[in-house]
């Protein structure tokens, strides 16, 4: 009697079997005369591309990728808070250093995924195009990975430009979404050439090909490129080098009053509201209200805080903003001032960013201010006049401008 | 091999996430994603890279070879500083109202930045020509008069 050992082969187990060989066999290969132009042999003939090259450069552009990734996300997270998510009042320029890291390390990758996908440029053209199923999806994969990497680097140039009319979608969601897409196809991409990748690292490094440049000199052009870049953008976020951010699109001391803005009375449509002499602020709370003018608002205790605008765009600029602590309002209709959630809504009549949410931890952060004047002036309209949310570690799109309700939500 | 097929495995699934986030998220016009996603990835691989590999041939066909790796290297600078600043150049995005947004001449300024990288490639290369000269002088005066180089079977 003969005792097989294997395991017996069920139905299950014999499709899957027949899947992972369908999944492996190679499939016929294009006919030859097909074969013209760049999917010639030795057509790129550059000797200074190198699987070593190829990995040093992905390297790099992986860390960029993660640091860009990681903060944006937090961007993300702090603008649309899920219910897990905290974020502190403290310190006060933290979100000034994350988003201005972001939008740095996002310029520096430029240079990068340049050579990068250079370096890679020949195997487009790889024959033959399809060597099996497994081939065609890992080349779709690369495919989606460097649409994704593209689309993030393009998008994110136009954005602070504020060159939007390329982008048929909305740039924040679609930012948002496609950076997941990417981080996806990066880690595939990662699995799949982890050994490629690590024995090309470990591999003695060849020298300087025939036009002598070698992959050091690349890779040091390529730190060049990123260098320039930062140094001549960077200042919009680092007020020491503003003086060199030539090609910034914003400058920290270029706007009213010293401060740059992101959007204008008149493109809010509020003009006409915020000039109102009749304004009043109404503090509503959960049971009773108050409107204030701006003499009731201007009678109430003052305080001064030094705190940056500090723009998802990468810019941020500091002033010196005096009013009433939000704090002392929520106390006027709210019985535990400390633990209260407040809606901060603008006169604004619609608008995606026309309300923000401020959590507890800000609302009584005493550097929280509803703001009537700026290096001790009074708002001039385009920073918010006649009051505008000011708070510590919190993106400028979330500083509301323009204020005409306070909602006040004690916590359960 | 563990760590490749989780590294695998958890790609798939975040690819999985944002697909199926970027069809629910009602600000999102998955369309329009999808267009501006191939229309720079056919931009990038068919218009951009031919500019490149027609540089690269340019530099080639007219650079001195001891030149090359400084004019290539001055070259990557160029493109991705161009690039960073070719929308800041077009100025779309400067409303009327906001002279704080895109406050600079950035067309002059490109131009300004492209000069420093030219003028420091110029000196790289002037840098490198002089310190070949001596040695190819020295070499030349250190040869004996009327002596050639030797050839085999002499």
């Amino acid at each position: 009697m003969v005792r097989h050992t294997d395991n017996p082969v069920t139905g299950r187990f014999m499709l899957l079997r027949r899947l992972a060989r369908r999944w492996w066999t190679p499939v016929p290969e294009p006919p030859a005369t097909l074969r013209r132009g760049p999917l010639r042999p030795g057509v790129f003939r550059s000797t200074a591309r190198s699987t070593r090259l190829t990995s040093q450069v992905g390297l790099a552009l992986g860390v960029t990728f993660a640091v860009c990734f990681l903060t944006g996300l937090l961007s993300h997270l702090i603008q649309h808070p899920p219910a897990w998510f905290w974020w502190p009042s403290r310190p006060v320029h933290l979100y000034r250093f994350t988003q201005g890291v972001h939008v740095a390390t996002g310029l520096a990758s430029v240079p990068l995924l340049g050579v990068k996908l250079w370096s890679v440029h020949p195997r487009l053209f790889t024959w033959p195009p399809i060597r099996s199923v497994a081939h065609a999806a890992e080349r779709a994969g690369v495919a989606v990975l460097v649409a994704a990497a593209l689309f993030q680097t393009i998008s994110g140039v136009l954005n602070i430009s504020r060159w939007y009319a390329p982008m048929p979608f909305f740039f924040t969601a679609g930012h948002y979404w496609v950076a997941w897409l990417g981080v996806g196809g990066l880690l595939v991409h990662i699995g799949v050439q982890l050994p490629v990748a690590g024995a090309a690292l470990a591999r003695p490094a060849p020298g300087p090909g025939p036009d002598g440049l070698s992959r050091r000199g690349l890779l040091g052009g390529v730190a060049a490129a990123a260098g320039v870049i930062t140094l001549t953008t960077v200042g919009q976020t680092v007020r020491p080098l503003s003086g060199l951010a030539v090609l910034a699109p914003r400058r920290p001391g270029v706007g009213p009053q010293g401060v740059p803005v992101n959007r204008t009375a008149n493109g809010a449509g509020v003009r006409t509201l915020a000039s109102d002499p009749a304004y009043r602020l109404l503090v509503v709370g959960p049971g009773r209200r108050v409107s204030l003018d701006l003499a009731a608002l201007g009678a109430l205790p003052q305080h001064t805080a030094d705190l940056p605008i500090a723009c998802v765009e990468g810019w941020s600029a500091t002033g010196q903003w005096s009013g009433v602590r939000l704090r002392d309002l929520v106390a006027l209709v709210s019985t535990d001032p400390d633990q209260a959630t407040v809606l901060v809504e603008s006169l604004q009549p619609a608008g995606r960013y026309r309300g923000s949410t401020v959590p507890p931890e800000h609302v009584r952060d005493p550097l929280t201010l509803i703001a009537l004047r700026l290096g001790g002036e009074a708002l001039h309209l385009d920073h918010g006049y006649p009051a505008r949310l000011i708070a510590p570690n919190r993106p400028g799109v979330s500083q509301t401008k323009w204020i005409g309700r306070i909602t006040v939500r004690e916590s359960p | 091999m563990r760590t490749r097929v989780a590294l695998i495995t958890a790609g798939v699934l975040i690819m999985g996430y944002a697909t199926a986030g970027s069809l629910t998220d009602p600000d999102l016009d998955p369309a329009g994603v999808l267009l501006f996603a191939v229309a720079v990835l056919v931009g990038h691989d068919v218009l951009w890279m031919t500019a490149v590999l027609a540089t690269g041939a340019g530099i080639t066909r007219l650079v001195p070879r001891q030149h090359r790796p400084a004019v290539r290297v001055a070259s990557i600078s160029a493109a991705a500083i161009t690039f960073v600043a070719f929308p800041l150049v077009v100025g779309d995005g400067r409303p009327a109202d906001n002279p704080s947004a895109l406050p600079l001449p950035y067309g002059r300024n490109l131009v300004f930045v492209l000069l420093i990288v030219s003028g420091v490639t110029l000196l790289t290369c002037l840098c490198r020509a002089r310190r070949r000269r001596p040695t190819a002088d020295r070499k030349k005066s250190e040869r004996p008069a009327g002596s050639g180089p030797r050839t085999a079977g002499r």
